[in-house]
């Protein structure tokens, strides 16, 4: 039994807007070096699928200028590999995993495939499933389909066979169903369904609350180790940054940090991306801090989302919370009339 | 560029006075910078440089570097046409010939210049750490109508004996090399950096191949018998940081340049980045009981102890307590809880035991062997 894959980055998450608007929800920075899509994809590599399907809308510039050829996952392949397939609507698909809809215009995926399952997954969950054994558990249940259940939830991936994928992307319509997702929930006749228990660590990123508090929540060794397994990498567009520059004065702690940085100020409780500089005499704490931003010097910023390319001039004072951090969009320049 | 250059890059060195670093890989393939490796050097800047055409001669310890290197990928090596094309010394019907000096390993490999077929040919040492534009050299070779063009770099007058230097005219036209002379008339040294007409050179190599006097070497042969033969050899001088690493302290000193953002070699310059082969680990993270000051970091580490003015490699764990100062940590290397390290480098994925610190402090600078962490655990000083 041989497994593809279909991940759905085109589903719509209504609380990330701020974050999605030159982007999917599936391109969002995580973690500080990664996109959101990197874990799905990275989760599907590791049990050796071969055969990966990426539904897409618009606007997915950024995520194919994130994806490319997939030569980051080893997906460049001349058999199978990877399939960027994008959808003919736009500004997001329906809000549930697995449209079928978006299946249909791409039937061929489905039809020309050789594998005999499928994984159906999203492109906002951050986590170490492994898809090997969720298969071996699908097969002996003997349930039509399987859906991964973590602690709080449902983790927003499913095994069916590839056979009844295309009975379902044929009958979709009379069915009066949208998605995978939306038949596991509604539990139409007459399949059958059963749910696959996943211990480990996982993230689901469905509103800037969730965004904020689960990035964070990476600054406990505990989830680190959980996520990034030694033999389960977590694989991302590779970016030739230099490693990052602690100048002296500078005071980090408590804090994630990609490379490429310079970093003369203060930094706690915080999750730094590539190629940021950070000024002196700057206190951060508990920010999240986008690829290439700038932070002047002398500024004090709390409970703060800066998105890509966000210049903040010296001086500005940003004080959110943890329930509603201030998220500044990407490319915006903040000065210190502004923040008052 | 319009013409064809075809850069060879040797890397077949073997880097001795660098002692356990160099046991199993050659010299080009020393990690350097936190995440680099030297060769990474000369490679990015044929990249940079617009040159997609690049032999690397490889002989003591190649396998590190051939699977370094690969297809090329990292450097935008892998091409249809040219690209980067791995030179090791092979078999001939007469048997197999090793590369004896640096003329002999580029004349074995005449046969893959001619298919190349160059206007100019590019001599690289891929033990050099430096940023260059090699096509403003070309260019430069061209314009002075030179048989060769030597790269050359003012070095302090006290340390120009340590050198080949280059006595120039004040055309730039070479009149003399002057390898470690005790009184240097000038304080331009040759880095290995030359430019060749390939016709021209061709012709050398295969009249230093049949001399049997011959030591089969650019410096030591191939130049001087261009210059007797009245050639017309130029000097590029170039301007910038440029260091041959050659021993532990070196190696060291190269390092700690990096942390000097007014002197050293700049590594946060987009315009010119230097390519590597990049591993896939998490950002590194500072805990709660970590303190870094004036050093560079790279993925994959946890720092829990301080580190201070150190150049720390990925996936490096620094326990609590652990001091680590003026100081190169190569990767997968873990500092136990209380160690105290200070003017050392650590070779990759060593593990130094809780509370160790060294016995005898040298003058200079500790490699940081197995060897002399058992030699500390038997003494019992834990």
């Amino acid at each position: 039994m041989t497994l593809m894959a279909a991940v759905d980055a085109s589903v719509k998450v209504a609380g990330l807007q701020d974050l999605t608007i030159h982007r999917s929800v599936s391109s969002i920075p995580f973690a500080g070096r990664y996109r959101l899509i990197d874990f799905a994809l990275s989760n599907l590599v590791n049990a050796d699928i071969n055969s990966v399907g990426i539904f897409a809308s618009q606007p997915f510039g950024s995520l194919i200028d994130h994806i490319g050829v997939g030569k980051s996952w080893d997906l460049d392949r001349r058999k199978e590999g990877l399939f960027f397939l994008p959808t003919t609507h736009q500004n997001g698909g329906i809000a549930t995993v697995g449209s079928f809809r978006d299946f249909e215009e791409n039937l061929q995926f489905f039809e020309k495939s050789r594998q005999t399952h499928v994984v159906v997954t999203s492109s906002f969950v951050a986590g170490q499933l492994d898809y090997k054994e969720m298969l071996a558990s699908h097969l002996a249940s003997g349930n039509d389909i399987t859906e991964a259940i973590g602690a709080s939830g449902s983790l927003k991936s499913y095994i069916l066979s590839r056979r009844l994928i295309l009975e379902l992307i044929h009958s979709y319509r009379e069915k009066r169903i949208l998605s995978v997702e939306d038949l596991v929930n509604l539990k139409k006749a007459p399949y059958t369904y059963g749910v696959y228990e996943y211990k480990g660590y996982f993230a689901i990123i469905d509103s800037i609350q969730q965004y904020f508090k689960e990035s964070l929540g990476l600054l406990d060794e505990n989830n680190r180790r959980l996520l990034f397994l030694p033999q389960a990498p977590i694989y991302t567009k590779v970016k030739d940054e230099p490693p990052t520059r602690y100048l002296d004065g500078s005071d980090v702690s408590n804090s994630m940090m990609a490379n490429g940085s310079t970093i003369m100020g203060n930094v706690k409780n915080s999750i730094i991306s590539r190629a940021v500089t950070i000024g002196r005499n700057a206190n951060l704490d508990s920010c999240i801090i986008m690829q290439k931003c700038t932070i002047e010097e002398n500024c004090e910023l709390a409970y703060v989302v800066a998105d890509k390319d966000v210049y903040i001039e010296k001086g500005v004072k940003l004080t959110g919370t943890a329930d509603r951090p201030i998220v500044l969009r990407k490319g915006e320049r903040v000065t210190k009339e502004d923040a008052q | 560029m319009n013409e064809k250059v075809v850069a060879m890059l040797l890397a077949g060195g073997q880097g001795s006075r660098l002692k356990s670093l160099t046991y199993d890989i050659a010299k080009p393939a020393i990690p350097y910078g936190g995440k680099y490796r030297i060769i990474d050097f000369p490679l990015s800047n044929c990249t940079n440089s617009g040159i997609t055409t690049v032999g690397v001669l490889t002989q003591y310890q190649p396998h590190a570097l051939h699977r370094y290197i690969g297809l090329g990928t990292p450097w935008d090596l892998d091409r249809h046409k040219g690209g980067v094309t791995m030179l090791p010394p092979y078999a001939e019907i007469d048997g197999i010939k090793w590369y004896a000096g640096t003329a002999s390993a580029i004349y074995q490999n005449i046969n893959y210049l001619t298919s190349c077929d160059p206007d100019y040919v590019l001599i690289l040492s891929g033990d050099h750490i430096y940023k260059m534009d090699y096509e403003k050299l070309v260019e430069y070779h061209k314009e002075k109508q030179a048989d060769v063009t030597v790269s050359v770099l003012e070095v302090p007058w006290e340390e120009a004996s340590r050198f080949g230097i280059v006595n120039t005219d004040d055309d730039m036209h070479i009149v003399e090399f002057d390898e470690k002379p005790e009184k240097p008339k000038s304080n331009l040294a040759s880095m290995g950096v030359y430019v060749f007409d390939w016709k021209k050179l061709e012709h050398y190599l295969e009249e230093d191949n049949s001399n049997e006097q011959s030591s089969h070497d650019f410096g030591k042969d191939i130049l001087p018998k261009m210059l007797a033969e009245q050639k017309k050899m130029v000097a590029y001088p170039f301007k910038g940081y440029w260091k041959d690493v050659g021993t532990v302290d070196s190696l060291w000193e190269a390092n700690m340049d990096l942390l000097d953002p007014s002197e050293g070699l700049v590594l946060h310059d987009p315009a010119w980045r230097i390519y590597s082969s990049n591993p896939q680990l998490p950002p590194q993270v500072i805990t709660d009981t970590g303190r870094v000051q004036g050093s560079m970091v790279n993925e994959g580490c946890v720092i829990s102890g301080t580190v201070n003015h150190s150049v720390i490699f990925q996936n490096v764990l620094v326990e609590q307590e652990a001091v680590v100062e003026d100081s190169v940590i190569m990767s997968g290397t873990k500092i136990g809880r209380g160690a105290q390290l200070s003017r050392v480098i650590v070779p990759p994925d060593v593990t130094v035991p809780e509370n160790y610190q060294l016995l005898e402090p040298a003058a200079g600078i500790t490699l940081l062997t197995q060897d002399l962490i058992d030699s500390w655990k038997e003494s019992g000083q834990q």
